[in-house]
């Protein structure tokens, strides 16, 4: 299928450049894309819809809540799905590959290829008897994967090895190769965690267990700096609550948050054993004792 | 050492290399470098005495030590001078040790008036010998011995009894002062059942806190069937306030190893495990280099000794979770599953790690044995008293003159440690409490510290012997806001698999705080005992069946303060933020600022030298203003 956006006057001299018009191929059928082909149509431009899964929607149709607001998202999701196909001026097409792209800006001939479906489209009224009775479970809704590729993969993926050589395949390392991650990484990145499910033959879920379960993991990247103030008994009775409060407030978040300038993590832990030296807390590993509230300020400023 | 060590005379030999180096013919300075002494700045310290031995030209050696226990004084330097004594330098500053050195060159003298005690011997515990320093002085004969400093003299050292004397990164040093006499004396000469046997006369009891009798557990592990058993060092030191295993890990690492070793021999394990937080990574570091060092030198891995035993010690880093201290918790944590406790029996030392009989032992039990096999039984348990054999270390902080870490024949009084050892009260405040064995443990009130140090008498008071914490409280800590501190902990360590604990701690809490706020009702105190006597009865492990007994203890010795708090809305020891209000004492008031400064509302005001105010309406009663306050003048109406 050749898809040709002939601009509706032919090309103008070279000197001044057309004014962009004509249909627009939007690449990506999930929420955002879905979005941007109504605004488009609306704007009155024709619009392709292409998406490589058999359904649009993406992830958020998917999805119970959206974050941060924790809005319904089918609420949001399914009158734009009904609007999208339900426009004139938008043309979905499911299942479809971008092959080729050419031209220039206002210019542009894209050749996609559809696969092939076994189902007709225009017959079908998605009662998902045939998911129910595929042979191959499944086939018709199978969806792209949650981990795509990401910036540093192949940097996680020799990490994995250097720590991997150190044990044996005994499903008891577990907790020390999480360790090394989370040492070397400051978190536990989750295609890491996916990687090594893989690699121990251990369910992510029991990873994620695990992970969860103790307290020196952290599933969210930490700043540059890690404050840890000790709130063990003898820190306590000498004021680390208040040593606590002033931190919070020169780092300008709570305890377990990391600042916008990704500078601090702050972080509470119980007893580091230094109680002769109560109130003391701890940052990047160096431990700062018999604390006075005033001189706090004083130690973050070494810390940039 | 290249050759491994095989028998007596081989550890004779690498003892005289030891002793060489623990004592060379020139002059020796050793800087206390335990996490402790580290973080007062024992680096920095050690940076400045290189340099001024470098200037003044000065030949002498400069070692690290671990941790001598008086913590309270760190940094701290021993200098051993050529002509004896060892003399022991506290608070040392780089300048300070940079004039001490500078005198010493000029003068040959070494300044008396830093000095905080000296030693004209050395006690070889295990051993059982004593080394006297040469008889010189130096002019230093002011300077109190050692035995005589208040601190010192009620203390018995045998669980620290190289701590603060060896460099834990040598072997020969460590075998110098007789580690490994007990390890040889029992895989050569002994049989298992007869090394069991021992530490049973030996009346030694776990010193993690429940002090289930050693020898009963271990036997209990031999007499078992299997193809393998294991043996586990229970390093998760998690109770906050108490840091004696980091201590001995960082200070005699051997001392546990070899404990270790005869535990594994008793019972049969070829592999053992230790498992240490991962807060205190110079413990694990110190830990690992033993290890390679015991296992080069034959006294881990084939044919220990000579004796045809084998044993490899790996250890295992814990991941921040308290409740794995609980040993079935802990061997699900090895085994590499989350951290919780399952039903007790079958105990680890039927049904252990890996299914297997297992035993675990708390560092402080671990580093006793070696001593007690070099020695005897008898010889420990002329420790002590009746039920409560030998020595035990407690950490002693908070609200107390001296703090650090205290070790002292069970049997003596709660007043002989606060006062004698601890010097009394740090502040002007009198003595209200006394806490011990952490978030399990309870609070003894000032009126009872004539109560003797044991487990019977500790667990009838409510509170329990535990990992040895022990946390001296004033008159400025509110009992009510205490408890809930200690509920906090337990609740937020609950590992969530049995409910009582689960949502019992989290009710109790609730109740706690709210209490705090002055929103308690006068049936909250009654709750609050039906929960704790639920929560004791019904929970899994350990954690759950101690954690009501801080809110326990409080109840009953302080009850008037929490009917203060529910009744009369106010927190006598003003603490509680709704139930307090704060005000300058002005003719206390001195005029420095000190509170403005801290005041993250900006709600004290004054000018310089003159008595401040504390606007009320802007007050948020934090209680900053008043912790910085040098003349005391914040008070609380």
């Amino acid at each position: 299928m050749i898809l040709d956006n002939a601009p509706a006057t032919p090309a103008a001299p070279a000197k001044a450049k057309p004014a962009p018009c004509g249909s627009v191929l939007v690449a990506g059928g999930g929420i955002a894309g879905i979005q941007a082909a109504l605004d488009l149509s609306a704007a009155g431009f024709g619009v392709y819809l292409v998406e490589e899964s058999p359904t649009i929607g993406g992830t958020m149709a998917r999805l119970d809540k959206t974050f941060p607001t924790g809005d319904c998202a089918t609420c949001t999701i399914s009158p734009k799905l009904v609007a999208c196909l339900r426009d004139l001026n938008v043309e979905v097409l499911t299942m479809a590959d971008v092959m080729t792209l050419e031209g220039e800006p206002g210019q542009f001939t894209a050749q996609v290829r559809l696969r092939p479906r076994g189902v007709d489209a225009d017959k079908c009224t998605g009662c998902g008897d045939c998911v129910e009775h595929c042979p191959v479970r499944n086939v018709p809704q199978a969806v792209a994967t949650f981990a795509p590729a990401h910036p540093g993969q192949a940097d996680d993926r020799a990490l994995m090895e250097e720590i991997l050589v150190k044990y044996s395949a005994e499903p008891s390392v577990l907790i020390p190769v999480l360790q090394d991650i989370n040492e070397r990484r400051g978190y536990l990145p989750r295609p890491m965690l996916e990687d090594l499910a893989a690699r121990l033959g251990i369910p992510l879920a029991e990873i994620l267990r695990v992970a969860s379960f103790y307290n020196a993991f952290s599933l969210t990247p930490v700043g540059r700096h890690v404050i840890e103030v000790c709130l063990g008994t003898a820190c306590f009775v000498r004021g680390s609550n208040l040593l606590l409060e002033r931190l919070e407030d020169l780092v300008g978040v709570p305890a377990g948050g990391t600042d916008k300038d990704r500078r601090f993590t702050l972080r509470t832990v119980r007893c580091i054993g230094c109680c002769a030296l109560a109130p003391a807390m701890r940052i990047d590993g160096v431990t700062f004792g018999k604390m006075k509230l005033d001189k706090v300020g004083d130690i973050l400023e070494r810390f940039q | 050492m290249t050759t491994a060590i095989r028998t007596e005379k081989d550890l004779d030999a690498l003892a005289r290399e030891g002793e060489g180096s623990l004592y060379p013919r020139g002059l020796k300075l050793l800087i206390g470098s335990a996490s402790c002494g580290i973080s007062a700045g024992a680096r920095e310290v050690e940076a400045a005495a290189l340099e001024a031995l470098k200037a003044a030209g000065l030949d002498a050696v400069v070692a690290r030590t671990g941790c001598i226990g008086f913590c309270q004084a760190e940094p701290l330097v021993d200098v051993i001078l050529p002509e004896g004594p060892r003399v022991c330098f506290s608070k040392v500053t780089p300048a300070g040790i940079r004039s001490l050195i500078e005198g010493y060159a000029k003068t040959g003298h070494l300044k008396a008036d830093a000095a905080l005690c000296r030693f004209t011997e050395e006690k070889y515990v295990s051993a059982g010998t004593t080394r006297p320093y040469p008889p010189g002085t130096n002019g230093l004969g002011q300077v109190p011995e050692w035995s005589t400093v208040d601190f010192y003299r009620p203390q018995e050292r045998v669980i620290l009894r190289n701590c603060g004397s060896i460099d834990p990164m040598s072997l020969g040093e460590a075998v110098a002062r007789g580690a490994y006499r007990g390890a040889l004396r029992a895989l050569t000469r002994m049989t298992p059942e007869q090394v069991v046997a021992e530490i049973t006369a030996s009346g030694l009891r776990g010193r993690g806190g429940a002090g289930f009798p050693t020898g009963r557990k271990w036997d209990a592990a031999r007499t078992q069937e299997a193809d393998a058993k294991y043996f586990i060092c229970n390093a998760d030191e998690g109770d906050p306030g108490a840091f004696m295993d980091r201590s001995v890990m960082e200070g005699d690492p051997h001392a546990v190893l070899e404990g270790m070793l005869i535990g594994a021999y008793a019972i049969g394990a070829a592999r053992a495990f230790v498992y240490v937080r991962s807060e205190y990574p110079l413990a694990v570091s110190t830990m690992e280099h033993a290890i390679a060092q015991a296992k080069a030198a034959g006294l881990l891995g084939k044919d220990i000794l000579g004796s045809g035993f084998d044993l490899e010690i790996e250890i295992r880093r814990g991941a921040g979770a308290f409740v794995c201290g609980e040993e079935t918790a802990l061997i699900a944590s090895i085994e590499g599953r989350a951290g919780e406790p399952r039903p007790r029996p079958p105990y680890p030392a039927v049904k252990g790690l890996w299914g297997k009989p297992t035993v675990i032992n708390n560092v402080k039990t671990l580093s006793s044995i070696g001593a007690i096999l070099a020695r005897g039984a008898a010889w420990y348990a002329g420790r002590g008293v009746e039920g409560s054999r030998g020595t035990t270390v407690f950490s002693l902080v908070g609200a107390v003159k001296n703090t650090g870490l205290v070790e002292v024949p069970l049997g003596i009084s709660l007043r002989q440690m606060i006062y004698d050892i601890g010097g009394g009260p740090s502040g002007s405040k009198p003595v209200k409490a006394v806490q011990t064995g952490g978030p399990s443990g309870g609070c003894i009130p000032a009126a009872m510290l004539d109560l003797t140090i044991d487990y019977e008498k500790l667990a009838q008071a409510g509170a329990m012997m535990g990992s040895g914490g022990m946390i001296v409280i004033d008159e400025g800590t509110c009992m009510v806001d205490l408890a809930r501190f200690f509920l906090s902990f337990t609740a937020e360590e609950s590992c969530g698999k049995c409910a009582p604990c689960r949502e019992g701690t989290k009710q109790m809490l609730r109740i706690l705080t709210r209490i705090c706020e002055g929103e308690g009702k006068s049936e909250d105190l009654q709750t609050l005992q039906r929960l704790a006597t639920t929560i004791k009865a019904a929970s899994l492990c350990g954690l759950g069946q101690t954690a009501p007994n801080p809110v326990l203890t409080a109840m009953r010795y302080f009850g008037p303060e929490f009917e203060a708090h529910v009744k009369d809305r106010k927190c006598p020891a003003g603490v509680c933020r709704n139930l307090t209000t704060f005000k300058v004492d002005e003719s206390a008031c001195i005029g420095c600022g000190r509170c403005v400064k801290v005041c993250a509302v900006s709600a004290v005001a004054g000018t310089a030298k003159k008595a401040h105010r504390i606007d009320e309406a802007l007050c948020t009663r934090c209680g900053a203003c008043r912790s910085v306050c040098p003349a005391d003048a914040v008070i609380n109406v």
